[in-house]
């Protein structure tokens, strides 16, 4: 049998019970269908028997849940592109995926040949991008490196293909002057910036130039210039050195109306990233206060700071299909959903492997470009790890809404594609919150308003 | 020293059981387009039209 028929074959099995840590609930799971519910903890039994009300109604939809969250896990194409326009980068942060000669010595993508890059790109979405929803474009995103030590190439090709991708750019916000500013925002570019401290001398832990000065202030002003518009976020990235100020990083982007922000934890692909990694349940504390933070500032104010990361896990648990992130899922997005342009011209599953280059998939502007780099054995090593087929995740009751991420430093930290990521116990901690804050009738608070305009309820038991 | 704990029975208590917490079971579907990752995310859709 396929892995699909042998997923489908599981599917409708029986529901695992898990400890939420809730006093009245727990929920039970089918793992091979990321189906779920909650359930009186004193009668999991009773609600969970064969010819239950739950049961039953599980049952007619089991073959269904298994065919979605098939699709989604095999069958999607790619409808984003993360674009490295340099490998420069002007700080040198002690966590970074890219290998620090090229973030201090390396190339620019020149101009021309980013344009050149984007039309081949553009030429491909069109392909595969289904005709009929032509209101979605192709996601293009510059980040790296810092994306604007090339500013004049990246808004080049922002001008020439407006009409053609939904662009978007991760910058630490250094170079963000009033002139980048009104280009991005006035043509709609999503914006993301970084920020790890609620005061400088936190943030200049991780987070500094290469001659070792503080970026703090900088990262401030662009925040204060971005106030108001529709589209941008701050990315916090969690470590040893901000965990304990996490809460007081929501009350700074609460402050700053920050729509968005995701506090991360640290990918640890390269050595120097685990140097600072938090312990899981560190990790966990932390983070958890500081989402209680941000729900009462909400409740103070009704105005909410989203954590896109937790707010990921919710999604996940509720609407599968409607996850925004696709690295809590495997296969994750990279080399499926999306892949990476590198400066060079070399294409990879995901900017998390550019330092790897047993998984340069080939270049864009070579005869087959993206179609080869797809098919290619540094893709196929990625798109095929699945949590399904190795131990401990394929035991996991919560395999379908976390996905073990990330491929890249499972297989740098922990040995290979066949091994779980880095914060495993910290993703099941997240996944218990979840439960817990959906039995108290809460979740939408994490989520923003409308989040489910555009989905349809194909499970309702309340 | 051992102490006896004496305990009073309530008859109303013990012929009414807890009501149970009413079973949470929610699921929505739709066209999947994510592409965030940890280095950038767009949560609302709406942002990027």
């Amino acid at each position: 049998m396929t892995v699909a028929e042998l997923d489908r074959a599981a599917a409708a099995g029986p529901l695992l019970p898990v400890d939420i840590g809730h006093e009245a609930y727990a929920a039970v799971t089918d793992p091979n269908t990321a189906f779920w519910a909650l359930v009186d903890k004193t009668r999991i039994a009773e609600s969970t028997a064969a010819g239950s009300p739950l049961a039953e109604s599980f049952r007619e939809k089991a073959d269904s849940f298994a065919r979605e969250l098939h699709a989604l896990r095999f069958a999607l194409t790619p409808s984003g592109v993360y674009l490295n326009p340099t490998e420069r980068c002007n700080l040198n942060c002690t966590y970074c995926y890219l290998p620090g000669q090229q973030r201090s010595e390396g190339q620019h993508m020149s101009e021309s040949k980013l344009i050149e890059s984007l039309g081949k790109l553009r030429e491909y979405f069109r392909s595969v991008m289904p005709e009929g929803r032509q209101e979605r474009k192709p996601r293009a995103i510059f980040h790296g490196a810092e994306p604007l030590m090339n500013k004049r190439a990246v808004f080049a090709a922002i001008e020439e293909f407006g009409n053609d991708f939904a662009f978007g750019v991760q910058t630490n916000g250094t170079l963000l002057d009033d002139e980048a500013v009104d280009f991005l925002t006035s043509r709609n570019v999503s914006i993301g910036l970084s920020l790890d401290g609620p005061v400088a001398g936190i943030t200049d832990a991780t987070r500094r130039t290469w001659g070792g000065k503080s970026v703090h202030d900088k990262v401030l002003t662009a925040m204060d210039k971005l106030k108001g518009y529709g589209s941008w976020s701050v990315i916090t990235t969690c470590t040893t050195e901000n965990l304990p100020y996490l809460t007081q990083m929501v009350e700074l982007f609460h402050a700053h109306e920050v729509p968005t922000c995701m506090l991360n934890t640290l990918r640890c692909t390269l050595p120097g990233a685990r140097t600072v990694k938090p312990a899981d349940g560190d990790m966990a504390q932390a983070f958890f206060a500081a989402l209680d933070r941000s729900h009462e500032l909400y409740k103070q104010t009704g105005r909410k700071l989203l954590v896109a990361n937790f707010a990921n896990i919710l999604l996940a648990i509720l609407a599968p299909t409607a996850r925004r992130l696709m690295c809590d899922i495997s296969p994750c997005g990279g080399g499926r959903a999306f892949f990476a342009l590198a400066a060079d011209g070399s294409l990879y599953p995901c900017s998390e492997f550019i330092g790897l280059p047993r998984f340069n998939g080939g270049n864009l502007l070579d005869a087959g470009g993206v179609e080869t780099a797809l098919k290619s054995d540094a893709f196929r090593i990625v798109t095929a790890r699945n949590v399904d087929q190795f131990a401990p995740c394929n035991d996991c009751t919560i395999r379908h809404f976390c996905g073990s991420p990330c491929p890249a430093e499972a297989h740098e930290m922990n040995g290979g594609m066949d091994k779980i990521g880095a914060f495993c116990e910290f993703y099941k901690e997240q996944v218990n919150y979840a439960l817990r804050l959906i039995a108290d009738g809460k979740a939408n608070d994490y989520l923003w308003d409308g989040w489910d305009e555009g989905t349809d309820t194909t499970f309702l038991m309340q | 020293m051992s102490q006896t704990v004496q305990t009073q029975t309530n008859p109303a208590a013990q012929s009414t059981a807890p009501a149970a917490a009413p079973t949470i079971a929610i699921r929505k579907s739709c066209n999947p387009d994510g592409i965030g990752l940890s280095h950038y995310v767009l949560m609302d859709k709406k942002a990027a039209k």
